[in-house]
């Protein structure tokens, strides 16, 4: 099974005060764009694209990222993730990373689009040692289809493992398959086509900071639906219903304009998309 | 299996064993309080959906996959299993609470059965290597009974079950009639969810619905409650 579409492999590390890439390697359907420095802070930002435009029947992409100590990555996508129908096996990417001590990492990949009769399972499994940062988000969205049902897409599968020293400690697996669900009844969907997770994981978080992150957004609207709660350990993890991708975008992009401030004293830079 | 084990893992299963079950209501009061579930029938959907959707992907599958591990001898599994219920339950309310539950259904378990492997648990819990859970309590004393796996797993459902009838008839609030009639129409859907536990993988662990989840987290927000979660 090692017949993968795409693969990627990046591994950054911290050199006077700059972060830069020990090594670079893509092969297939994966490739990443020239490293950005977005401001003096000496973070990287590395954009990743799918030339192929979409990922399709049986696909396998594969990434594995590794952070030296102090190495401080922003890694995104130039524009979101395509799934298109799957009539035999459903498409697949995992990611593995692996974050030393007090390195700091934000994955915020652009929304995820399911097609009609699509299928794709995801898998992210985030190693950390102590002292390190994750801000990590994702948005699941339904693609336009033919007949204008909302929900064409058959199954969407995201899996988030995050291991502290080794050991398991966050555990967040989403799956919609409109398939086989009542997806916009009580419980599940409730109405809403998209739907945003976000994670961060930092030693910092406490009940003031989630307080000031709820106080943040108004939670009168039926707009979106809103929820937040600390981790079983310092972290929080967000999720959102909404009816388009700007709204949970707004939502995230405030947390961590509120998340950079008070950790970092910085503003997070615009990802800009070319 | 005898009929006195039946009647000895039916002790666990009553709604007023006390382990703390009535105070939460693992969102239910959120969706009480917007008004989205108000009588019996908007809280029946309400369970199904709890049950369907979120209950057999984490205590439901590892009821049944803590049981395989205890026929095998496989203890690190259990453990395994412990933390993974543990981790992959992200709201807070809920997590503590769950936690809390099977800690108090542990200590009164402890006090009717010598089991060893339910020291064992209990040493790790201390050590603070384990978390405890109500599932794995449960099943440690089902598979202890000689119950059959899926049997287990059905009468963990059940306890579960009937407790929050309880709690909606207190918070909805619904009649003690309705309360028992629900838990009467439930009976076929808590069938049908252990037939599926038995069809699940070890990859469908944790799957939790959105709402479902929200509503969980949305609880800490919640001013006046009843409910811990």
């Amino acid at each position: 099974m090692e017949d993968w579409t795409g693969v990627l492999r990046l591994g950054a590390e911290e050199r006077n005060g700059k972060t830069v890439a020990k090594n670079v390697y893509f092969q297939g359907a994966y490739k990443v764009m020239r490293p950005i420095y977005h401001d003096e802070s000496g973070q990287v930002c590395y954009y990743i694209l799918n030339p192929g435009g979409g990922y399709l029947d049986g696909d396998r992409y594969q990434m594995k990222i590794s952070l030296e100590k102090q190495a401080k990555l922003t890694l995104t996508t130039q524009s979101a993730t395509k799934i298109y129908k799957t009539p035999n096996s459903h498409a697949y990417q995992e990611a593995e990373f692996n974050l030393k001590e007090g390195s700091y990492l934000e994955y915020i990949p652009d929304p995820l689009i399911g097609y009609q009769d699509a299928r794709y399972k995801q898998k992210n499994m985030i190693h950390m040692e102590k002292g390190c940062t994750l801000l990590y988000s994702d948005i699941i969205t339904p693609g336009w289809s033919p007949g204008g049902e909302k929900f064409s897409y058959d199954k969407l599968q995201l899996i988030n493992e995050i291991y502290m020293e080794n050991e398991l400690v966050v555990y967040d697996h989403i799956k919609l398959s409109p398939a086989t669900q009542n997806i916009n009844g009580l419980g599940l969907m409730e109405g809403y086509s998209h739907l945003g997770s976000m994670i961060v994981v930092d030693e910092k978080t406490d009940h003031d900071l989630l307080d000031r992150l709820y106080e943040a957004v108004p939670n009168q609207t039926k707009e979106y639906k809103i929820g937040l709660s600390l981790l079983p350990i310092p972290g929080f993890t967000v999720r959102v219903l909404a009816n388009g991708t700007q709204t949970i975008e707004r939502i995230f992009s405030e947390f961590h304009n509120i998340i950079s401030q008070e950790w970092f004293n910085k503003t997070p830079s615009f990802l800009r998309k070319y | 299996m005898n009929n006195n084990n039946i009647l000895s893992l039916f002790q666990l299963c009553d709604s007023n064993f006390p382990i703390g079950s009535f105070s939460h209501s693992y969102g239910l009061e959120s969706y009480i309080q917007e008004g989205k579930v108000h009588d019996q029938a908007t809280f029946l959907q309400w369970l199904q959906a709890y049950v369907h959707e979120q209950l057999i992907y984490s205590d439901g599958l590892a009821s049944r996959l803590v049981y395989e591990a205890l026929e095998k001898e496989d203890l690190q599994k259990v453990w395994k299993l412990d933390r993974m219920l543990m981790v992959q339950n992200l709201p807070r309310e809920t997590r503590e609470g769950t936690q809390r539950i099977g800690e108090r259904m542990l200590n009164l378990v402890e006090s009717l059965y010598v089991i060893p492997m339910l020291s064992k648990y209990r040493e790790r819990i201390n050590k603070k290597q384990s978390f405890g859970h109500s599932a794995i309590v449960f099943t440690i004393v089902g598979h202890h009974l000689g119950v059959p796996n899926s049997t287990t797993t059905l009468y963990y459902l059940y306890s579960t079950v009937a407790s929050l009838v309880q709690n909606a008839v207190r918070a909805i609030p619904l009649g003690q009639t309705a309360g028992q009639k629900t838990i009467q129409e439930f009976q076929g859907a808590l069938t049908k969810a252990t037939q599926k536990i038995q069809s699940l993988d070890e990859e469908d662990f944790g799957i939790v619905s959105p709402g479902l989840e929200l509503s969980q987290m949305k609880h800490e927000r919640v001013n006046i409650r009843i409910f811990m979660s």
